[in-house]
């Protein structure tokens, strides 16, 4: 397995971004709305304090993701009507909007709340707006419907890989998956 | 000279400061400021109170007879966060339902160089500890202006102890600043 990727699959950086970034969204995701069951205001804090860190941690691999892209080739598609090509890439496209937007939008509602923001207790970072009671409100629901919007589109997004993968049972899913051979799986150039 | 009567005098030359003490000064709340500064989070806050008195004795050639007397109502807090300065006042910071004032009485003044310090007790959460500040003075007219500055440890006094204790969130140091416009008595 290569780290850059080939005509015919992802590479394993490409793989890791797109896994690590899958996990830690999601799993921040649902952390963020469980956070009113902290038992006590200073577990509370201590939770805000990670998910916030997490969420910088999503920023940080996304704008990485897209540099290392830059650089990368991508592998050719599968043959697909080209409403599906067109609706795949709009899915990708407002997905990668809202893995920059979701994170975008907490540090707003952050300065907007006017509190610290902290990099895993290493570093702080500033504020993005001056303090604002009054929106307060607002951008919270902004940062909330951000992630069911981004639930939605993840859901078209695996129904689109499960698609490929057991109806077409082609190599869309499994060149995105680490440790799995791929369908028809001859070598091609500059693989090995 | 017996051991005696160099007793006797020395109590004399003691006492007779006393006798001219040091000015009486009234705060004036207009101008004056109590603040204090710490970290949450790695960021500095500053907060203040709004609701305090000071007695203040001075002289800066009288400092046995100089005195500060400083009462805050802790429930007068503010500090530009409305989350912060509702647990503030609450049973696991200040306490001001058991312990409404905080109260600061110098027991005495040295120089330290150039410096006045002002040592004395601070009452805080129903805890005595010495604290000391740094004092300015600077006499305009018929009163003066007063700036006093130090630092206190929160733990000392348990304002914010238990899971709040821990100090890579809520700074352990508090820097205690004031202003205080003065006029004499």
């Amino acid at each position: 397995m290569s780290l850059r990727s080939t005509d015919r699959r992802w590479g394993s950086v490409a793989k890791f971004f797109h896994w690590t970034t899958a996990l830690l969204i999601i799993g921040n995701g649902i952390f963020g709305l469980l956070m009113d069951l902290a038992d006590t205001p200073m577990q509370k804090i201590g939770w805000l304090a990670l998910h916030k860190s997490i969420g910088l941690t999503v920023l940080a691999l996304f704008l990485l993701r897209l540099l290392w892209r830059m650089g990368d080739r991508r592998p050719a598609e599968d043959p697909a009507p080209r409403w599906q090509q067109l609706a795949a890439h709009t899915v990708h496209g407002v997905l990668y909007l809202l893995i920059l937007a979701l994170p975008l939008s907490g540090w707003w509602f952050n300065s907007i709340a006017g509190k610290p923001l902290q990099f895993f207790k290493m570093f702080n970072l500033p504020a993005l707006v001056a303090a604002n009671h009054d929106q307060r409100h607002v951008a919270h629901g902004v940062h909330e419907y951000l992630f069911w919007f981004l639930v939605l589109v993840l859901v078209l997004h695996v129904a689109g890989a499960l698609k490929h993968h057991l109806v077409d049972r082609d190599n869309t899913l499994l060149r995105m998956l680490p440790f799995r051979r791929l369908r028809n799986d001859t070598p091609t150039q500059g693989e090995r | 000279m017996t051991s005696l009567k160099f007793a006797a005098t020395l109590l004399l030359a003691l006492a007779i400061p006393g006798v001219a003490g040091a000015t009486d000064y009234a705060m004036q709340p207009a101008g004056s400021k109590l603040g204090f500064a710490s970290t949450f989070q790695g960021q500095s806050f500053n907060g203040s109170f709004g609701k305090w008195t000071a007695a203040i004795s001075y002289d800066a050639s009288k400092l046995a007879t100089s005195k500060f007397d400083v009462e805050v109502d802790l429930a007068s807090v503010k500090t530009g966060d409305s989350d912060r300065d509702g647990a503030l006042p609450g049973a696991d910071f200040f306490n001001v339902a058991k312990f409404p004032k905080a109260h600061f009485v110098t027991t005495g003044f040295r120089q330290n160089g150039a410096q006045v310090i002002a040592d004395g007790n601070l009452t805080l959460r129903g805890v005595t500890k010495p604290v000391s500040l740094d004092v300015t003075f600077k006499p305009q007219g018929t009163g003066a202006t007063l700036d006093v500055s130090g630092s206190v440890k929160r733990l000392d006094f348990g304002v914010g102890g238990g899971e709040y204790a821990d100090t890579s969130v809520i700074g352990a140091d508090v820097k205690v600043n004031a202003h205080l416009v003065l006029t004499a008595k």
